[in-house]
């Protein structure tokens, strides 16, 4: 960024210019980063066990299931619209975090997509992305 | 006399069927978010301002200001009964809170500690009236140069304060502040960094960086843990014994003179007035063995300090436009939403706003008493909710919060992607609080910085020459150098 911010003028006829102050931060936090790097290997890291940091077993696949879930929910919300996507995305992420009760997951999902439209789009009057299908 | 008249009329309109509803609307929502394990006050703040849409700016701020004191509160019942706190706030109550319970005194422990927030919040409301008024003034009297020096020690305060280790907490302050610089330049008026994406030329959206650093990256890392399990508390008896009462009327008091005292100085955050409030009742206990065993003072000292800092941090907040932490920087985001700057031109411009707002503080902290004492019982069993549900829907608003800020599927994206960086940079320890706050300061501190250097034609020593920013300068310099002299030893302990 502060590679960047030089290219914007650092100081015009009025005083600083626009890449001024990014210009300044970007320094400042190339320094930080490599003061910190410089710190981690004299062996006071951050994180020490890099291992640690990867989530692992079940607790690994849940959160991927979340990431991947929230990744369809925004790649779908504007063809499908609210509804739809939603009921998809709250049906499926019941399903990866091991709901298995049919019943359930159908009602959670409807309310939880259909309800939250009408509360949003008709109450408080937020417009809520409609479908290619016109739901 | 000026002040009284108008916390009059404030009153007179915060009582309004309205502004109580929305008071009340925003307490118990507030209460939920907080009892609800991975949802913290920022990223529920955050998450629920779509829901004031509707309202008038001043019921807005009203029913976000409501929410943000439900949720400090809220935290406390998630601390004494499973021992997880619902805010970071609440963790020094967890520690004597979480025994009393175990000890079946879970009860006692959440009245107390909704006494003491009631008493905290109350009295630091009475003292908000008396201290902004002529603080809001003063500040009238502040140039770019005041406030720049201003906002770099709340900066510096954040940094020297947030984590171990100082060098990531300023990592994480420049990178807030590097993030805030993407957009139109606050001073010419001209894109930058915005790499052609006409979605970055409003810069990054501020309310979706807070859903994902601490709404998505909290169920992130709650999917991994264990599950916990419920301590099923005697909740029947919650008003103390005569002996509890003893011990815990000064800590009471102790706990809100130094809540109250520590929320003025913007950027401290929340968990130093409170761990500061247990170590002084430790230090004044003649028992304090009793202290980590379920001591009601251990409860009651932190809780007043939690609420009493949480209204006290609202007067740099309203007088001088500066966050105290992550949650005032949401509603600092609500108010710009609003179309209203906070700061001191606020109580000249916006009187009948400003002085609603305060009274509904009063009324708010009413409200919160009377919903937690009889429903305590209640919010216990919300603890039950299958997990599964739990993130699902706290995703799930995530998204339609996040999408309806702007009806923008990028703010979606913005808080996915801040959603994992938070899981990551949690991991690392890297404290997240720093880089909000520089990510909402950045704009403001920019601008402050360059107008005052085209005040001065270039010349640096405009900040030293004016006594009161030289002063701010030399504090900030203090607190830095405080915390590495804090840090140093540990350094070459660990090294």
């Amino acid at each position: 960024m502060a590679f960047t911010a030089f290219g914007y003028s650092l100081r015009d006829a009025l005083g600083p210019g626009a890449g001024f102050f990014p210009f300044w931060l970007g320094t400042l936090g190339a320094l930080l980063s490599l003061a910190l790097l410089v710190q981690s290997w004299r062996g006071r890291a951050i994180g020490e066990d890099a291992q640690a940091l990867l989530p692992r077993g079940e607790g690994a696949r849940r959160a991927a299931a979340m990431v991947l879930s929230l990744v369809a929910a925004a790649l779908l919300l504007q063809p499908l619209g609210f509804r739809l996507a939603m009921l998809v995305f709250t049906a499926g992420l019941l399903l990866a975090l091991g709901v298995r009760r049919p019943l359930a997951i159908v009602i959670f999902a409807l309310l939880s997509s259909f309800g939250l439209f009408h509360v949003f789009y008709f109450w408080l009057q937020v417009p809520l992305p409609i479908g290619l299908l016109g739901i | 006399m000026d002040t009284l008249q108008h916390l009059v009329s404030g009153f007179a309109a915060a009582l309004s069927p309205a502004y109580l509803a929305y008071a009340f609307a925003g307490c118990t929502l507030g209460t939920l978010i907080g009892v609800l394990p991975g949802l913290g006050p920022a990223a529920g703040t955050a998450m629920l301002i779509p829901l004031t849409f509707k309202l008038d700016p001043t019921g807005a701020i009203i029913m976000l200001s409501a929410i943000y004191y439900g949720a400090m509160y809220g935290g406390t019942i998630t601390s004494v009964l499973i021992n997880v706190p619902g805010e970071a706030a609440s963790v020094i109550t967890c520690i004597d809170g979480h025994q009393m319970a175990k000890q079946g005194r879970g009860g006692t422990a959440l009245g107390i500690a909704a006494i003491g927030s009631f008493v905290g919040g109350m009295a630091a409301t009475i003292a908000l009236v008396l201290v902004a008024p002529p603080l809001a003034q003063m500040a009238l009297r502040f140039g770019p140069p005041e406030f720049f020096a201003l906002m770099l020690f709340g900066l510096c305060l954040v940094s020297g304060l947030a984590g171990r280790s100082m060098l990531a907490a300023l990592l994480m302050t420049v990178l807030g502040l590097l993030l805030a610089m993407i957009g139109i330049d606050p001073v010419r008026g001209a894109p930058r960094f915005a790499l052609d994406i006409p979605d970055l030329y409003d810069g990054i959206g501020f309310i979706a960086v807070v859903m994902g650093l601490f709404g998505v990256s909290e169920i992130l890392l709650a999917a991994e843990a264990p599950v916990r399990e419920t301590v099923r508390s005697k909740l029947s008896s919650l008003l103390p014994g005569r002996e509890e009462w003893r011990r815990s009327v000064g800590a009471i008091w102790r706990g809100t003179g130094i809540g109250f005292a520590l929320g003025l100085i913007p950027g401290i955050g929340a968990i130093v007035p409170t761990f500061m409030a247990y170590i002084v009742e430790k230090r004044l206990s003649k028992t304090p063995e009793r202290f980590g065993q379920g001591a009601i003072e251990g409860v009651a000292a932190p809780e007043s300090a939690n609420n009493a800092y949480a209204n006290a941090a609202m007067i740099p907040f309203l007088t001088l436009g500066i966050p105290s932490s992550p949650t005032i920087a949401v509603l600092m985001g609500a108010f710009i939403i609003n179309g209203i700057t906070p700061g001191p031109f606020l109580f000249q411009e916006r009187p009948d706003l400003v002085w609603t707002v305060i009274a509904s503080f009063f009324t708010g902290n009413v409200i919160l008493l009377a919903l937690n004492l009889p429903l305590v019982g209640l919010w216990a069993k919300l603890l039950h909710l299958p997990f599964q549900y739990l993130c699902v829907g706290v995703l799930l608003f995530c998204v339609v919060g996040a999408y309806s800020l702007q009806q923008s599927v990028f703010d979606v994206w913005v808080m996915i992607a801040f959603g994992v960086i938070g899981f990551v940079f949690r991991k690392l320890e890297l404290p997240l609080a720093p880089l909000v706050l520089g990510l909402i300061l950045g704009p403001a501190i920019e601008k402050s910085l360059r107008i005052s250097l085209e005040m001065s034609a270039g010349d640096y020593s405009i900040f030293l020459t004016r006594p009161l920013c030289l002063g701010m300068l030399i504090a900030a310099a203090a607190v830095l150098a405080g915390a590495a002299l804090r840090l140093a030893p540990q350094s070459l302990r660990e090294a």
